[in-house]
């Protein structure tokens, strides 16, 4: 079906009216740029980074969008809307600049269009990340075939981070360790961690939405039918000894959890960070150090950067 | 996970009833998001306010992940409820179809405070009597 699309420029104080025209004249629903959003922009609870020049928005005032299918006459109802939005001034709202434009939209299967971006991808030296929809099958010896479908966690495995951290992990994982990983978002560190060759792995993340969706992505992986997840703030209440922990979280948070990765990990063991931009490198870096780590290794992609840090035995 | 966003969808759709069709398709397609995975998931979680339009603002990040937030119904909608009426007037300055009390718009922008981008609660209320009375319905008091 072909869709044409009617979007209105106005003040940031009529969205709530115009969107309602809009909605009166016919949409199935309203698609909203208000510059001021953007500006109210806050980070979630679970931590993320908001760089408004990396975003792209809308610099002043408002412009609302609403789509009607070709069985609606368009052209027939832009004078209206155009008038009813012109009128808000008799109500005390400012419409301007008030510039109403129609455009068709392309005919596409949106259900399925979106699956164009992703396509298998080799993430390190012997990991592939495959999404579940498409057949794949490793051509290299010794290549790791991940399934993985994108969705309400993060850990793609395309980003600067989560490649680090899949890089790290091939560095130190030998087989048979007890891995631990924090924030697990997707569970896509987990699963490699298991290809990879490691014993048991326990998975935690704060988010209840990213435990639900990492367990779908084990789920696809008969390679890691075995990790744990479950919902838990950081390594609060866990008391273990692990061979290797894992957080590929933001820099703010790696730092109270730098204590109770020591507290959980063995001498001998490794504490592998990534998430932790430019600015903040130095504060993880002293934070790591001054808990008694060494930092074996420091790996940069882009802004990005990851730690490998090593609790020395009483006879190193 | 270390999450830097990328691109923040605004949008309002009907609770419970999203589909891939627009503006739920063009708007999340272009981002490259699951539009399959946040219909479900939306649709899981607004499904007891079914009948209802409803702000969603979705977030997505440097890989494609996303989250989303529900916000409190638009103004039109609580207005409307208020009034007890179905739909606004199509000519609001000749056919009045309906009244609230300043009452009304006080506890309605007190409500959508926290979803509107207004200084204060009195350029709130401005906002929710203007989309009254450009749906024909008339302040009192």
């Amino acid at each position: 079906m072909k869709w044409t699309e009617v979007t209105v420029s106005t003040s940031n104080e009529a969205v709530e009216a115009v969107s309602n025209i809009l909605m009166e004249a016919g949409a199935s629903g309203v698609k909203i740029d208000d510059a001021l959003d953007y500006l109210n922009l806050k980070p979630d609870r679970y931590g993320e980074i908001i760089d408004l020049d990396t975003i792209p928005h809308q610099t002043s005032g408002a412009k609302i969008s609403a789509y009607f299918p070709e069985t609606v006459f368009v052209p027939e109802l832009l004078p209206t809307i155009k008038q009813r939005v012109t009128k808000l001034a008799d109500y005390g709202l400012d419409p301007q600049p008030n510039e109403v434009s129609m455009a068709d939209l392309s005919d596409e299967n949106w259900a399925t269009a979106w699956k164009k971006y992703y396509h298998p991808v080799r993430v390190t030296r012997y990991l592939t990340i495959v999404p579940s929809w498409e057949d794949y099958q490793a051509v290299q010896p010794g290549e790791q075939v991940m399934r993985l479908d994108p969705g309400m966690a993060f850990g793609t495995g395309t980003h600067p981070t989560t490649k680090l951290c899949l890089q790290a992990l091939e560095t130190v994982i030998n087989g048979g360790e007890h891995l631990i990983d924090v924030g697990t978002g997707s569970g896509v560190l987990s699963i490699a961690a298991k290809a990879m060759g490691a014993g048991a792995v326990e998975a935690y993340d704060l988010d209840e939405v990213a435990v639900r969706s990492a367990q779908a992505n084990l789920d696809l992986n008969p390679v890691a039918k075995d990790v744990q997840v479950a919902a838990n703030d950081l390594l609060k209440g866990i008391h273990t000894q692990a061979d290797i922990i894992v957080a590929n979280i933001l820099a703010e948070i790696i730092i109270p959890l730098v204590p109770q990765a020591k507290a959980n990990l063995k001498r001998g063991g490794y504490f592998i960070t990534s998430g932790i931009i430019d600015e903040k490198f130095q504060s993880v870096l002293d934070a790591t150090t001054a808990a008694g780590f060494q930092i074996t290794q420091h790996t940069q992609m882009g802004d990005w950067h990851s730690i490998i840090a090593y609790l020395p035995t009483d006879e190193d | 996970m270390a999450k830097k966003v990328a691109n923040v969808v605004k949008l309002q759709i009907p609770a419970g009833k999203a589909t891939p069709a627009p503006p739920v398709g063009p708007a999340l397609g272009q981002a490259g998001i699951n539009i399959m995975g946040f219909t479900k998931d939306f649709n899981a979680r607004t499904a007891d306010q079914a009948g209802m339009i409803i702000p969603v603002v979705i977030t997505v990040y440097e890989d494609r992940s996303f989250d989303f937030i529900t916000k409190t119904p638009p103004a039109a909608v609580l207005l409307k409820k208020a009034a007890g009426v179905e739909s606004g007037s199509g000519e609001p300055n000749t056919k009045k179809v309906a009244t609230v009390t300043k009452d009304q718009v006080k506890q309605i922008a007190e409500t959508k405070m926290q979803d509107l981008n207004a200084a204060d609660v009195e350029a709130a209320m401005r906002m929710i009597e203007g989309t009254a009375r450009s749906m024909g319905f008339t302040v009192e008091g």
